[in-house]
């Protein structure tokens, strides 16, 4: 079970007129995700999905709020310490790396070098081929293939909670199904807990429970069926593509 | 035949456990420690007696020669001139590698002076490894030139690395392709302290579609300085591209500088360059796979000089 609490998130506001000013992103956002269950968040570009996900991780620390995994508070945790707790999170923007392989994240991911698990672990993946271990995990990589490493070594970690940050971007339509049953699969032999965040019908309607993001907070929380009317208005979105901002890893340290 | 430093030094330029197979020559302190020589690959020391000439025969296939150097001696500085003749048609490999030990505080260092025809068609994977170790003060230098040849349809893959230890290094790399013939550089290079390290690269395609790769990668940490140059000077229709990336670690500095020059209309040249630190979304990608800080460090910094 994970818990968040009243989460607060701002970043100082470098466009506004006047000097010291704070913009909010996420906006006060309480929510349960009980274990096992599998959800999907949806929401406007720039809505505070991808933020949401790393305050979870860790990635960015909360202003204010706390966050509890099986009831014990991680609030206080790093990146590190959360991984280890059982959190993994599947980035959006996959980081590209010079000759690491999609073998070394593996590996790392899995905590074994030994070969015969290795390709187990791909196995059960199943979307991504054995002959991808030793490829780099570079700029070489498609948007599609560096999608299914990421989610690769997401699965490998057997986290308690896992969070996909639209993981069927760039990937083809037929692979979009298998990826789907993937992580039911997942979620029901490991017991996951499944936060997807994704615009995919398929992923969206998977789920046990649909959060909808609007202004980093949540507008929505049922079953698809009752968010029928606000998804409607959301195709209208005009929002731009929105990049990942800036963070600074070294105060994880 | 060899002692504990020997053997250390052996293992860490070139994997040898002892023995190597095949042809070899094993040079220490300045003088022949070792030599042994194949059907098809010859070796002699050269008329000046300042060096080797090993000599493939035309067609040679899958075969290798070690030439190992190994500098223990207090003060010396070694200076040694090579020439390589890969026979036309020919496959085969050739470990160099150079180790120091210094155990004292006076300098010690290697000059190879190497130089390659490689003959239509062969092929030739050249390893170069270079090592400092020992817990004498003095400073470890080692300046390496290497000069290669291709003749038409040659290839050329040239392996070198220097991942420690070595205080101060002057590279000089310079290849001329002719027609139909390609080259692959990779070069890895780590300092630390105050070390410094210049790698300077002259790369000449010549030869109408002759392509060449250059690849550096640099990792700089404490106080260390690495400067990098290459040029490609393209005068045939040809390709090359040199790719370059430095990481800085802590208060070290970097040049880098690669520099095209294409003489023929046709030639076709690309660099990708780059100076920096280790990338945050790298770092936080391995510390959600459960890793430290540190830990993602190394690991990062492994698979870039892999
Ligand atoms: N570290 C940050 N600093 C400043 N602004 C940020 C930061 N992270 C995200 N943002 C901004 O917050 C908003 C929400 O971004 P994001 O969570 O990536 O949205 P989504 O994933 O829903 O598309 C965007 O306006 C984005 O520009
Ligand atoms: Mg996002």
């Amino acid at each position: 079970m994970l818990e968040i609490k009243d989460i607060v998130f701002s970043v100082p506001d470098l466009d506004a007129p006047e000097k010291g000013a704070q913009k909010t992103i996420i906006d006060g956002v309480s929510y349960t995700f009980e274990q096992g269950k599998f959800y999907a968040i949806t929401g406007p570009n720039g809505s505070g999905k991808t933020t949401l996900a790393k305050l979870i991780m860790g990635i960015y620390d909360v202003t204010s709020g706390s966050i509890f995994l099986e009831r014990k508070d991680i609030t206080q945790l790093g990146i590190t310490e959360r991984a280890r707790a059982g959190i993994a999170y599947s980035f959006q923007h996959p980081a590209r790396f010079k000759g690491t392989t999609f073998r070394d994240l593996l590996s790392i991911a899995a905590g074994t070098e030994d070969e015969d698990k290795l390709a187990k672990i791909v196995a059960r993946v199943g979307i991504c081929s054995l002959d991808f271990l030793d490829k780099p995990v570079d700029s070489r990589l498609s948007g599609g293939e560096i999608k299914k490493v990421e989610l690769a070594t997401t699965i490998a970690r057997n986290p308690r909670v896992a969070i996909y940050d639209e993981p069927d971007t760039g990937i083809d339509l037929w692979t979009i199904d298998p990826m789907v049953r993937l992580l039911k699969r997942e979620q029901e032999t490991q017991g996951t807990t499944t936060i997807v965040v994704s615009h995919n019908r398929a992923f969206l309607s998977a789920a046990d429970t649909l959060l909808l993001i609007k202004g980093g907070r949540i507008a929505y929380a049922g079953d698809l069926d009752g968010a029928a009317e606000l998804l409607k208005d959301l195709s209208a979105c005009g929002y731009g593509d929105i990049c990942e901002g800036e963070s600074d890893v070294r105060c994880h340290r | 035949m060899f002692d504990a430093i020997d053997k250390k030094l052996l293992k860490a330029v070139a994997d040898l456990e002892g023995i190597p197979k095949g042809a070899y020559n094993i040079r220490k302190n300045g003088k022949l420690l070792g030599r042994e020589i194949s059907a098809n690959i010859i070796i002699e020391t050269n008329e000046a007696g300042t060096g080797i000439v090993v000599r493939i025969n035309p067609g040679t296939l899958n075969e290798s020669v070690h030439i190992p150097v190994i500098v223990s001696q207090a003060g010396l500085h070694d200076v040694v001139y090579n020439t390589f003749i890969i026979g036309a048609g020919s496959d085969v490999t050739i470990v160099a590698g150079c180790g120091i030990h210094c155990g004292g505080s006076k300098s010690q260092g290697h000059e190879g002076i190497h130089e390659f025809q490689v003959e239509k068609g062969a092929r030739v994977k050249y390893v170069e490894k270079h090592v400092a170790m020992g817990e004498g003060k003095g400073k470890r230098a080692l300046n390496p030139t290497t000069k290669v040849f291709l003749a038409e349809d040659a290839y050329a893959e040239m392996e070198l690395s220097q991942l420690g230890g070595v205080d101060q290094a002057e590279r000089v790399n310079m290849v001329e392709l002719s027609a139909g013939s390609s080259l692959l550089i990779t070069e890895r290079v780590m300092t630390d302290g105050t070390q410094t390290a210049v790698s300077r690269n002259e790369i000449i395609l010549a030869g109408d579609n002759s392509r060449a790769n250059m690849i550096s990668r640099s990792v700089i940490r404490g106080d260390s300085r690495q400067d990098f140059y290459a040029t490609m000077d393209a005068r045939a229709k040809c390709f090359g591209h040199i790719e370059c990336d430095a990481i800085l670690m802590g208060n070290g500095s970097n040049e880098t500088v690669p520099s095209l020059k294409a003489k023929h209309p046709d030639a076709e040249l690309t660099h990708e360059a780059s100076i920096g630190k280790i990338a945050d979304e790298q770092l936080m990608k391995l510390m959600s796979l459960g890793l430290t800080y540190d830990e993602a460090v190394n690991r990062i910094i492994q698979g870039f000089l892999k």
